[in-house]
């Protein structure tokens, strides 16, 4: 939380656009890389939000109820674009690693 | 019936631990996935509210609560990111492009959809950065004038989507490798797609929250340039 507060303040002063949670990831990672914070103080209060975080969506998820006149008049191109989008993305990274990994894992 | 808008929060945590606790009991793998709790709860509330004519926006003012929770979930994902990092350290440069590939042809599929549809010029943006976690969709599609909302309720469904069927897909396509799997589906399917492959196996979701940590982290950084590009080629 602390990085995230601190984040939120460094991205007021800079009026940037770069997200504060994602700038609050990269310096509490950094903070976990250097040692300053320590993994097992971490883990008990991460542990919990990480495994819940599908329970974080849900409102915003429901959210799709708002758009259902957008969604009725134009679901043969949302269609294609939920499935497209993230099939070709899954497709192109799975082949690229195997490409230099193998498709059975050796390490 | 404004007086139960209290109820939200409740219904919603029990609803999705009920569901949990049953997905958990499951052991075989499409049943498993058909019954995503994640899934049911969005379908039964989202049905639920449809139903009775309540107001989406009162619903989601009463489960702030939860919704808050998201951005201290995301900061959390450095704990992984952190356990990873020795994988990351030696295939940092292969991660890297994986990710930066996945989103590059995340945008310019959305692009060339658009096109082909001929849908206007808020709906193309609304599509453009959905290979994404849900709270920089919101920055990046609200920066590039599209409908936000919409492209969150889109990454939710493309979450699902990879949470019901990215592992079986690749597993049917021969695809073993846990770092391909967990790459693949953290930069394709985000959020929901990593905690799937959290539950299936712990290093497939670790790389997977690598790979959502950095598609984060590059999405915000490339999308706002490369779109406008794009719509301009081909819009």
């Amino acid at each position: 939380m602390g990085c995230l507060a601190a984040a939120k303040i460094i991205m007021h002063w800079l009026q940037g656009s770069f997200p504060a949670p994602l700038l609050a990831m990269l310096i509490l990672l950094i903070l976990l890389l250097t040692k300053v914070v320590k993994e097992h103080y971490l883990a008990p209060c991460a542990k919990p939000l990480l495994n819940f975080m599908p329970l974080f969506f849900i409102p915003a998820g429901v959210g799709f109820i708002e758009h259902l006149g957008i969604i009725a008049q134009q679901w043969q191109f949302l269609s294609a674009v939920i499935i497209l989008v993230p099939l070709t993305s899954l497709l192109l990274i799975a082949t690229l690693i195997c490409a230099f990994k193998g498709r059975v894992e050796h390490d | 019936m404004i007086e139960l808008w209290w109820l939200s929060v409740p219904v919603i945590i029990s609803l999705f631990l009920g569901l949990k606790k049953l997905n958990s009991s499951i052991t075989n793998p499409l049943y498993k996935a058909l019954t995503n709790p994640v899934f049911i709860t969005i379908t039964l509330i989202g049905i639920l509210l449809v139903s009775l004519k309540l107001p989406y926006t009162q619903f989601a003012s009463h489960s702030q609560l939860l919704s808050s929770l998201l951005e201290p979930a995301i900061v959390a994902l450095a704990l992984p990111l952190y356990q990873q990092f020795v994988h990351v350290r030696k295939n940092f440069l292969l991660i890297v492009s994986s990710c930066t590939l996945g989103i590059i042809n995340a945008t310019f599929i959305a692009t060339l959809l658009s096109w082909a549809f001929s849908v206007e010029s808020q709906l193309a943006a609304s599509v453009a950065a959905l290979s994404v976690t849900t709270p920089i969709t919101l920055l990046v599609t609200d920066s590039l004038g599209g409908i936000a909302s919409l492209a969150a309720a889109m990454v939710i469904f493309i979450g699902l989507l990879g949470a019901l069927f990215a592992l079986l897909i690749l597993r049917l396509l021969g695809v073993h490798n846990h770092q391909a799997q967990g790459v693949a589906i953290g930069t394709a399917f985000h959020a929901i797609g990593t905690a799937a492959a959290l539950v299936e196996h712990p290093r497939i979701g670790a790389f997977a929250s690598v790979a959502m940590a950095l598609s984060a982290l590059l999405t915000a950084l490339i999308v706002p340039l490369l779109y406008p590009f794009l719509s301009q080629a081909l819009l």
